[in-house]
C-alpha cells in the first residue's frame, strides 16, 4: 500500500514539476477525447427533441389498415374487428376508424370554392380514439355516446384545421361537410404519430353512415395500444387475427418507427468526427511515446541513481507508466469536460436539447487511459532497460 | 586489516571483466581478488583507465563481472538474477558519485528521500531520517533547496545524506571530491572518514595523493590489476 502510494506520489511530483511538457502530454488525450464526446453528442443532440419525443409517445401504438389485394375500391376491415383485436392477448386497447374520401370540408358555405381542391380527411371514429392515440382536447369534448346513438351531426377538428378555419376554443360553430352543417364540438390536439390528424374532420360512424356512405358503415383502420415489450410479434398476430377469411388484406404497422428512424442521429456523419477524433487521439498517443521517450534519455542520469538505490527495473517501469495513466486519466477527464462543453455551447446555439449518453463519460476516459498507456509501454520499457552504470558514467 | 573471516563485508574472488569482443576486447579488470571488511577505510588509486571504476561499478553490484565470483555479505551475487542484485544494493550499498547524480527538480530532502521509496515506510519517518542524514552533513537548514540553488560542495554533501540513509553497510564513492575545490572536498572528505564505523566500510576511489594517503588502506590499480594493498594506519 505504502509502496503504491509512493509510486503515485512520485509519479504527480514528476509530472507537476515539468508543467510544459505535462501540458503537452495532455493536449493529446484531451483533444482526442473531447473530439469524440462533442461528436457524439452533438449528432445526437441534433435530433434530441425527437428522441424526447419518441420517448413521450411510446413505441407500443400499431395501426392495422385494409389494403385490398387486387386493387379494389375502399378497402374494409370485417364488422368484428375490435373484438378479434382484443383475442390477440398482448393487445390493450383498440380504437377503429373509417376514412372517408372525396368529401370537401369547407368553414361555410360561401367558402366553397377556396376549399374545394383542398383535401381534408373526413375520418369516422369512436369514442376510443383519443384514449387510445393518447392525445388530450385543445378544447370542447370528443365524440360520445350521444353523437353515435342520435342523429346529431357533431364534428371534432383537428387543432391545424381550427387554425385554418379560425375556429376558436369553447366557440359554437358549425362547418360544411360535404354539404351537412356540422357542430364543432371540440379540437383535438396535434397527434404525433399521425400528423393527417392535424387537419381532420371527426365524425361518430353513425354520421358517416347516415350522410356519406351507401353501405353499412365498416372501418378500414384500427389503432392498437399493445405490450410495449411485444410491439412486432402483436404486429403480426393482428394481421392473422383481423385478416382471417375477409374480402381484403390487412396491412400493420407499428407507428413510432418513422419516428424512431428520424430520431436516429446521423451515423455517417457521426462516424467521420469519431474518427477523426480517434486520430486526434493516437496522434496524441505517438506524442506521449515521443515525448516519454526523450524524456528518458533525458532523465537517464535520474533512472541509474535510483536504480543505484535499489528501485528495480519493475519499480522503473511501472512509474514511467504511471506517469502516462495520470497523463490519461487527466487528459481524459479534462477532455470530457471539454466535449461537454463543446455539446452545450454547440446545442445552446442551434437551439437543441443537450443530449450526452451517460456511457461517454467513462468511455472517454478509459479510451484516453489506454491510449496513454500504450503510448508510455515503450518509454517505460526503454526506461527499465538503461544499464545504471553507463548512465552513472555518463551523467 | 583483519583477517577474521566473519568480517568481510564483501570479495571479489578472481574477477575479471571485459568490455567488447574480438579484436575490442578491453581487459578492464584482470583476476582481481580484494576483500573489504567491516570498519574498513580504503582508497583506491591508479592512473586513468586502471581499472579503478570499474571496481567499484563490481563492488556495488551495479555491474556483473565476466569471470569471478563476488560475494556480499557472504552471499554469492554474482549469478543473482537484475531484481536480487538491485535488492543487495538497497539494502547494503551507499553510492557517492563524481557528479552528484542529484534529481534536479526535487528539493534537498525530496532527493534523499528518494533512497527510502518503495520501502513500505510511513511518509512521516522517511522524512525524518532523511532530515536527519541531511542534519548529519550539515545541511538540514537547507532541506528545501534544489540542487541549482546548493553549491557544489553542498550539492555533494546533500548526495552523502542520500546515500547514508539507507544505513548502508559499505559506502562506495567514485572520486567523489573529483568537481570540487579543495575546501569543499575537505569538507566532504571529513564526512565520509566520519562515516567510517565499526560495522560500515568507506571505499574511495581517488586521483588525490592528500585522500589516498589519509585513509586507512590504500589499494593501487595498474591496467586492470591490483599492484599493491598497503594498510596505512
Ligand atoms: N562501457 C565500456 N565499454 C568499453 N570499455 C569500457 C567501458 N567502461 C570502461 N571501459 C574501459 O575499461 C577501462 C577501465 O575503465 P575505468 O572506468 O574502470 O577506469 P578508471 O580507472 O575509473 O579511470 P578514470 O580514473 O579515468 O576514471 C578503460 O580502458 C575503459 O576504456
Ligand atoms: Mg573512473
Amino acid at each position: 500500500m505504502n509502496v503504491f502510494r509512493d509510486l503515485v506520489r512520485v509519479a504527480m511530483v514528476g509530472l507537476l514539476a515539468r508543467k510544459v511538457r505535462t501540458l503537452l502530454l495532455l493536449l493529446g488525450p484531451m483533444i482526442g477525447v473531447a473530439a469524440i464526446i462533442a461528436a457524439v453528442g452533438l449528432t445526437d443532440s441534433a435530433k434530441g427533441d425527437l428522441k424526447a419525443k419518441v420517448a413521450e409517445l411510446g413505441t407500443n401504438l400499431v395501426e392495422a389498415s385494409a389494403s385490398s389485394s387486387f386493387g379494389g375500391q375502399n378497402p374494409t376491415l370485417p364488422r368484428d374487428v375490435v373484438e378479434r383485436a382484443m383475442t390477440v392477448t398482448s393487445v390493450r386497447s383498440v380504437a377503429p376508424i373509417v376514412e372517408l374520401s372525396n368529401i370537401i370540408v369547407t368553414p361555410y358555405e360561401e367558402a366553397r370554392e377556396k376549399y374545394e381542391t383542398v383535401p381534408i380527411p373526413v375520418v369516422g371514429a369512436d369514442e376510443n380514439l383519443p384514449v387510445v392515440l393518447e392525445v388530450p382536447m385543445v378544447s370542447g369534448r370528443w365524440i360520445n355516446s350521444f353523437d353515435e346513438g342520435s342523429n346529431a351531426r357533431s364534428a371534432v377538428i383537428g387543432v391545424g384545421l381550427a387554425r385554418e378555419f379560425g375556429v376558436l376554443p369553447e366557440e359554437l360553430r358549425t362547418i360544411d361537410v360535404g354539404g351537412f352543417d356540422y357542430t364543432v364540438v371540440g379540437i383535438l390536439d396535434s397527434v404525433l404519430l399521425e400528423p393527417g390528424f392535424d387537419t381532420a374532420v371527426f365524425i361518430s360512424f353513425a354520421s358517416a353512415e347516415n350522410d356519406f356512405l351507401d353501405d353499412d358503415v365498416l372501418p378500414n383502420k384500427i389503432y392498437a395500444r399493445v405490450d410495449p415489450s411485444r410491439v412486432d410479434e402483436t404486429a403480426d398476430a393482428l394481421t392473422t387475427a383481423i385478416g382471417l377469411g375477409g374480402p381484403d388484406e390487412v396491412k400493420t404497422d407499428v407507428k413510432s418507427e418513422a419516428l424512431e428512424l428520424a430520431a436516429q442521429s446521423d451515423r455517417q456523419l457521426q462516424l467521420i468526427v469519431v474518427s477523426m477524433g480517434l486520430l486526434a487521439i493516437i496522434v496524441g498517443g505517438l506524442g506521449i511515446a515521443n515525448v516519454m521517450s526523450i524524456s528518458v534519455i533525458q532523465r537517464s542520469s535520474e533512472i541509474g541513481i535510483r536504480r543505484a538505490l535499489g528501485h528495480t527495473r519493475k519499480i522503473i517501469a511501472v512509474q514511467f507508466l504511471l506517469e502516462a495513466i495520470v497523463v490519461g486519466v487527466i487528459g481524459g477527464i479534462c477532455g470530457v469536460l471539454l466535449g461537454m462543453l463543446a455539446i452545450f455551447v454547440g446545442a445552446s446555439i442551434a437551439g437543441w436539447v443537450f443530449v450526452m449518453a451517460p456511457w461517454l463519460a467513462p468511455a472517454g476516459v478509459v479510451l484516453a487511459i489506454t491510449i496513454s498507456v500504450m503510448a508510455g509501454l515503450y518509454p517505460a520499457r526503454r526506461a527499465a532497460r538503461l544499464e545504471p552504470l553507463e548512465t552513472l558514467r555518463l551523467g | 586489516m583483519s583477517d577474521v573471516m566473519s568480517d568481510v563485508l564483501m570479495r571479489l574472488e578472481g574477477v575479471s571483466r571485459c568490455y567488447g569482443s574480438g579484436e575490442a576486447t578491453v581487459w578492464a579488470l584482470h583476476d582481481v581478488t580484494l576483500s573489504i571488511h567491516a570498519g574498513d577505510f580504503v582508497s583506491i588509486v591508479g592512473p586513468s583507465g586502471s581499472g579503478k571504476s570499474t571496481m567499484l561499478g563490481l563492488l556495488g553490484c551495479l555491474d556483473s563481472p565476466t569471470s569471478g565470483s563476488i560475494t556480499v555479505g557472504g552471499v554469492e551475487v554474482t549469478g543473482l538474477a537484475d531484481a536480487a542484485r538491485t535488492h543487495v544494493r538497497g539494502q547494503s550499498i551507499g553510492f557517492v558519485f563524481q557528479q552528484f547524480h542529484l534529481i534536479p527538480h526535487l528539493d534537498a530532502l525530496g532527493n534523499v528521500e528518494t533512497a527510502l521509496l518503495y520501502r513500505d515506510l510511513k511518509p512521516a519517518e522517511r522524512r525524518e531520517r532523511s532530515m536527519e542524514s541531511l542534519e548529519r552533513v550539515g545541511l538540514g537548514h537547507r532541506f528545501d533547496h534544489r540542487p541549482v540553488q546548493l553549491s557544489g560542495g553542498e550539492q555533494q554533501r546533500v548526495a552523502l545524506a542520500r546515500a547514508l540513509v539507507t544505513q548502508p553497510k559499505i559506502l562506495l564513492a567514485d572520486e567523489p571530491t573529483g568537481a570540487l575545490d579543495t575546501r569543499n572536498a575537505a569538507n566532504v572528505m571529513e564526512i565520509l572518514a566520519g562515516l567510517q564505523s565499526d560495522e560500515r566500510a568507506v571505499v574511495i576511489v581517488t586521483h588525490d595523493t592528500d585522500i589516498a594517503n589519509s585513509a586507512a588502506r590504500k589499494v593501487s590499480m595498474l591496467d586492470g590489476r591490483i599492484v599493491s594493498d598497503e594498510v596505512l594506519r
